[in-house]
C-alpha cells in the first residue's frame, strides 16, 4: 500500500514539474514538438530511474563509511554534505557511460534518445528527485520506485503540454500572447489543475 | 574532524579515479568511428544552425561537405575567407562564392498589370495558383500575395500594390524565397548588381502588352546598345550578371516598356510614384 | 424502399442542386464550327505526341498526337480541314496550354473508319488495343486512359465493374441525358468492359432522381446482363470510392486503388465511348456536355466536339441574359473556375457552368469555429477542421500525418462550413507541397 501511494503520489500529487516546479527547463525548452517531447520524456524516464537506484546505493554504501568495516580506525564517519556532490558525479558518469555504450549497441536507441541524454545528466529534476530520496530516507527499492514514477510523472506534464502547445501554435492567438507568453500561461493553468489532485493520497 | 576531512578527500579522489578509468575503458571498448573532418568544418561554421543550405544544421551541413554532397560556399552565411578556410581545412574546391541576393523580376502591380478574375480565397500564392493559375493576367509574372514575404527569415521583402520588391540592403541571398515562389519569378543575382530587368514572361510582346503594361516587349535596344551587359531570348531581355551594367549605362538605353530599371528607381516608383508610367 | 438504396457516410445534400435547367433538355448536335483548338495534354499522364504540321490536311477521326507511352491517349481531329499549328490556349488549369489549331473545311470528311470489331469473340487484349488506339479517357473528369484503367495487374482480383451514373454534381444532366437517351449504348459499354475484365457482376450506379433513366436501362439491362443500382441522392455519391463503398460495401485503403476492393469504376460517357470505339470502330472526338447556368438564356444538352471553344458552346446555348458571375468547367462543386471564355472544351468537360453574380458570392472567412460541421459532412472521414489549421499554420507534415493526401476534394466541408472557410483550397495547396517534397 506504502508503494501504490508512493508511486500515485510521484505521477500526479506531487508531479515533479508541475508541483515541485523542478525540470522548467526541458518542460518549456522541447515541448514545441510531441515528437521530441516524447524522446525527452522516454530519456528523463530512464535517467531518473538509475540515477535513483544509484544514488540511494550511494546515500547507503558512501555517505556512511564505517571505518572499522575497513579496519582503518573505529566508527563511521557521516559524509552527508557531500551529498550534491557525490550524486552528481556520479550521475553523471553513469549517463555517459550509458550513453556511449548506447551509441555502440544500439545505434537506433541513440538517435531517439541519445541527443538528449547529456542535456538532463544533472537535470534538476534528475537531482531533486535523488535528493528527495535522501531527505526521505528511503530504502533502495522505495528510491528506484519513487525515481521511476517521478519520470512517468515528468513525462506525463511534458506530454500534455507538448499537445496543448502544438494546438495553441495553429491557433488564433492575440499578437501579444503568441509563442512563449502563451505558452507560460497555459503552463500555470496545466499546474492549477494538477493541485486538484491534492488530497488524493 | 581531520578522519572525516581525509576520508572524505579520499573517498572522492577514488570514486572520481574508479569513475574515470571505466569511462575511460568503455569509450575504447565502445568506440564508434566518425570522420574527424566532420568536427573540424563544424567548428569553421558559423554555428547558426539557420538551415539556408538545407540542411538540419551546421553539422549536418558539415557532413555533407566531407561527403562531398555540399560545396563550402552553400552555406550563406559564411564569408570567403570562412569558406576558403574549409576547403582549405578539406583540401577541396571551394567552389564559387560571392554575395547573392534576391530580384523579383516583375514590375506588374496592380497599376501596370490587370486582372482577369476576383479571386477570393486564401491569401498565399501558391494556393492562388491552384486556382485557374491565380488571378493575374499575366501567367509569369508576381501575383503578389507574400508567400515570399512570409518565409523571408529577414524580413527584406514588401509587398507594395499587390507586387513583391525586395530590399536589396536586407536581403541576404539564402534563397527562400526563391523556393516559395510558385511562378519562379524570383531569381538570386550577384549582390553588387544594381541593374535588373523587372519582367518574367516569355511570351509574345503583344500578349504581354494587353496584360501588363510594363512587360519585356523584346525590342532589343539594350541588347543592341549593349550587347555584352544583355542578352535577349525570345521576347524577354536578361541582365548578363557576369558583366553587370551600371546604372548609367541602363539609363542610356532608355528602354522603352520600362523594365529594366535601377533598383533604387523601382523602389521610388513602387513606394513613392503612384502617378509612374512607362509611357512618360 | 427508401431503406434499401445504396449509400454511404457522410456527405451533404444541396438544397437546390439546379438540374431542373437542363434535365428535359434533349441532347443537341452542334453545328460544326470554322476553327477547333485541340488542347494536347488532356489525359491524366503523360501528353501524347503531335503527328501533324502546320498546313498538313486532316481529315475528321484522323489520329493528330500519338500516345506517348502507356499512360497517354491518342488525339484525333475533330473534323476535316487544315492544322494551323500549334497554337496557346488558355488551359482548364488556368495557364496557358498548347493546343492544335485546326481550320475545318466545312466537308466534315472522315477518314476510313476503322473495321468493326465482333467483340463477344475478341479477347481483352485486341479489345483494349482497339480502345487505346481511339483514345478514350475518362470522361468523369480524371481523364484518366481508360485502356490503363481496364488492364489491371494480374494479381489484382476484380469482380465488381461499377458504372457511375450517379451524377451528383449539381447542375449537370449530361451523363442523364446519355442515360434516357442512349440507354443501349451505355449498357453495351458496360458489358464490353465486363467482357475485357472477365466480371460477371457489372452495376450500373444511378441516383434516384433519374428515375426515367432508371426506368429506361432497367428495361433492356437483363439483355446485357448488367444490374442497375439505383443510389441514394447524396453528395459526393459519384466519387469512386464512395460509389464502391455505396455498391458492394467495401473500402478502397488510404492511398490505395479501386481495384485494391475488388472493383473497376467507369463513367456511363466512358462506356458510351468505349462503345463507340469497339462497335462503330469511331475514335472519341466529341462528348455530351452540359451547358447551363441561371444565366445561360437556354441551357441544354449538347454533343460537343472536343477543341469547341467555351464562348462557342455558350453561344449555342443562346448567349446569356446577365453578366456571368462566374464561369466554371465541370460542376459547382469540384469543377475549375475559369478565368476565359477561350478556354476549349477537352474529353472531360461535363459541363460548362456560368452562376450569376448572385449565387457566386465572394465570402469573407472567418475563424474555424471548431463546430464539426466538415468532420460530419467528410466523405473520407477525415478532420477537415483539424487539416485546414494545420496548414493555416504552415503545419503541412501534421496535415501529412492525419491523411491529408486521402481527400478526394468534394468540397462537403467548405459547402458545410458556417465560417465560410476555404478549407478545400488550403488542402490542395498542402496536397501540392506534400507532393513537391516526396519529389525532391
Amino acid at each position: 500500500m506504502d508503494y501504490l501511494e508512493l508511486t500515485i503520489g510521484a505521477v500526479l500529487v506531487n508531479n515533479i514539474v508541475l508541483s515541485k516546479f523542478l525540470g522548467i527547463c526541458p518542460f518549456l525548452g522541447v515541448s514545441k514538438r510531441l515528437a521530441t517531447a516524447l524522446g525527452m520524456s522516454g530519456a528523463v524516464v530512464f535517467v531518473m530511474t538509475l540515477a535513483s537506484f544509484i544514488t540511494s546505493l550511494v546515500t547507503k554504501y558512501l555517505l556512511n563509511i564505517d571505518l572499522g568495516a575497513l579496519g582503518i580506525g573505529e566508527g563511521t564517519v557521516k559524509l552527508d554534505f557531500l551529498q550534491v556532490l557525490l550524486f552528481i558525479l556520479v550521475i553523471a558518469a553513469l549517463v555517459q557511460l550509458i550513453e556511449i555504450a548506447m551509441q555502440k549497441l544500439s545505434p537506433a536507441l541513440y538517435q531517439a534518445l541519445g541527443i538528449y541524454l547529456p542535456l538532463i545528466t544533472t537535470n534538476c529534476a534528475v537531482l531533486g528527485s535523488a535528493t528527495m530520496n535522501f531527505n526521505a530516507g528511503r530504502g533502495v527499492l522505495a528510491s528506484t520506485l519513487f525515481g521511476l514514477f517521478s519520470g512517468v510523472g515528468f513525462a506525463l506534464a511534458l506530454l500534455l503540454f507538448a499537445s496543448l502547445r502544438e494546438r495553441l501554435e495553429l491557433a488564433d492567438t492575440p499578437a501579444a500572447f503568441k509563442g512563449t507568453p502563451i505558452a507560460l500561461i497555459t503552463a500555470g493553468i496545466l499546474a492549477m489543475a494538477f493541485v486538484g489532485f491534492s488530497g488524493l493520497c | 574532524m581531520y578522519i572525516m576531512i581525509i576520508t572524505a578527500a579520499v573517498m572522492m579522489a577514488l570514486l572520481g579515479l574508479a569513475l574515470g578509468m571505466i569511462i575511460g575503458g568503455v569509450a575504447r571498448l565502445f568506440r564508434v568511428e566518425t570522420d574527424p573532418r566532420i568536427e573540424l568544418v563544424t567548428e569553421l561554421l558559423p554555428g547558426a544552425n539557420c538551415g539556408g543550405c538545407g540542411k538540419a544544421g551546421c553539422s549536418d551541413f558539415a557532413k555533407s561537405v566531407v561527403s562531398g554532397e555540399n560545396p563550402p560556399s552553400r552555406c550563406p552565411v559564411s564569408g570567403a575567407e570562412q569558406v576558403a578556410a574549409i576547403a582549405r581545412a578539406l583540401g577541396i574546391d571551394a567552389g564559387q562564392s560571392f554575395p547573392m541576393k534576391a530580384v523579383v523580376r516583375c514590375g506588374g502591380d496592380t497599376r501596370q498589370s490587370t486582372r482577369l478574375a476576383t479571386y477570393n480565397g486564401v491569401i498565399d500564392c501558391a494556393a492562388a495558383s491552384l486556382v485557374a493559375g491565380g488571378p493575374k493576367g499575366c501567367a509569369y509574372g508576381c501575383l503578389g500575395m507574400g508567400s515570399c514575404a512570409h518565409v523571408c527569415p529577414f524580413g527584406a521583402i514588401e509587398i507594395v500594390n499587390n507586387l513583391a520588391i525586395i530590399h536589396a540592403e536586407i536581403c541576404v541571398g539564402c534563397g527562400k524565397c526563391v523556393t516559395a515562389c510558385p511562378r519562379g519569378v524570383i531569381k538570386l543575382v550577384p549582390a553588387d548588381a544594381t541593374v535588373h530587368v523587372y519582367c518574367n514572361s516569355p511570351q509574345k510582346g503583344v500578349a504581354k502588352k494587353q496584360v501588363c503594361k510594363v512587360g519585356c516587349i523584346g525590342c532589343r535596344k539594350c541588347e543592341r546598345a549593349l550587347p555584352d551587359k544583355f542578352k535577349v531570348t525570345g521576347f524577354l531581355a536578361e541582365v548578363n550578371y557576369s558583366s553587370a551594367p551600371t546604372a548609367e549605362e541602363a539609363g542610356a538605353v532608355g528602354c522603352p516598356a520600362g523594365c529594366l530599371l535601377e533598383e533604387q528607381r523601382h523602389l521610388e516608383i513602387e513606394t513613392h510614384d503612384p502617378d509612374w508610367s512607362p509611357d512618360k | 424502399m427508401k431503406e434499401s438504396l445504396f449509400t454511404f457516410k457522410g456527405g451533404i445534400h444541396p438544397q437546390n442542386d439546379g438540374k431542373e435547367l437542363s434535365r428535359n433538355a434533349a441532347i443537341k448536335p452542334a453545328p460544326l464550327l470554322e476553327r477547333y483548338f485541340v488542347t494536347i495534354s488532356q489525359n491524366a499522364g503523360k501528353p501524347p505526341k503531335p503527328v501533324v504540321a502546320p498546313g498538313d490536311l486532316v481529315k475528321k477521326y484522323q489520329l493528330i498526337a500519338a500516345a506517348d507511352g502507356f499512360v497517354s491517349a491518342n488525339l484525333h481531329a475533330p473534323t476535316s480541314g487544315k492544322v494551323k499549328g500549334i497554337v496557346e490556349v488558355p488551359g482548364a488549369m488556368g495557364l496557358a496550354v498548347p493546343a492544335i489549331e485546326i481550320e475545318a473545311d466545312g466537308c466534315d470528311e472522315t477518314v476510313e473508319p476503322l473495321p468493326l470489331l465482333d467483340w463477344q469473340n475478341l479477347d481483352a487484349k485486341t479489345l483494349l488495343d482497339r480502345i487505346a488506339a481511339c483514345g478514350v479517357v475518362g470522361m468523369g473528369g480524371a481523364a484518366f486512359p481508360s485502356h490503363v484503367k481496364l488492364s489491371p495487374p494480374p494479381d489484382a482480383k476484380i469482380d465488381t465493374v461499377i458504372l457511375n451514373g450517379a451524377e451528383c454534381e449539381p447542375y449537370l444532366t449530361a451523363d442523364h441525358r446519355l442515360m434516357l437517351e442512349h440507354p443501349t449504348d451505355v449498357l453495351e459499354g458496360a458489358a464490353i468492359i465486363g467482357h475485357i475484365l472477365g466480371v460477371k457482376k457489372v452495376v450500373i450506379a444511378v441516383e434516384v432522381n433519374k428515375p426515367d433513366a432508371i426506368k429506361t436501362l432497367s428495361d433492356s439491362a437483363q439483355k446485357y446482363g448488367v444490374e442497375i443500382a439505383p443510389l441514394k441522392v447524396q453528395y459526393p455519391q459519384g466519387s469512386e470510392k464512395q460509389l464502391i463503398m455505396a455498391i458492394s460495401g467495401r473500402q478502397v485503403p488510404s492511398g490505395g486503388l479501386p481495384m485494391h476492393a475488388g472493383c473497376v469504376v467507369q463513367n456511363v460517357g466512358t462506356a458510351a465511348a468505349i462503345r463507340a470505339a469497339v462497335i462503330d470502330g469511331r475514335p472519341l472526338i466529341e462528348r455530351v456536355t452540359t451547358v447551363t447556368g441561371e444565366v445561360v438564356k437556354h441551357p441544354g444538352n449538347w454533343l460537343l466536339r472536343i477543341g469547341t471553344p467555351v464562348i462557342e458552346a455558350v453561344k449555342l446555348a443562346g448567349g446569356v441574359t446577365a453578366e456571368p458571375g462566374k464561369l466554371i468547367l465541370g460542376g459547382p462543386m469540384m469543377g475549375f473556375a475559369e478565368k476565359s471564355f477561350k478556354v476549349p472544351v477537352a474529353k472531360n468537360t461535363s459541363g460548362i457552368l456560368l452562376l450569376p453574380h448572385e449565387t457566386a458570392v465572394n465570402y469573407e472567412s472567418g475563424n474555424c469555429l471548431r463546430c464539426g460541421r466538415c468532420v460530419e459532412g467528410c466523405p473520407m472521414k477525415l478532420a477537415p477542421a483539424l487539416l485546414c489549421t494545420a496548414i493555416e499554420g504552415g503545419r503541412y507534415d501534421l496535415a501529412a500525418d492525419n491523411h491529408v493526401m486521402d481527400c478526394l476534394e468534394c468540397g462537403s466541408c467548405s459547402y458545410n462550413c458556417p465560417a465560410h472557410r476555404p478549407i478545400v483550397q488550403y488542402i490542395r495547396r498542402a496536397k501540392a507541397e506534400i507532393r513537391k517534397k516526396a519529389k525532391r
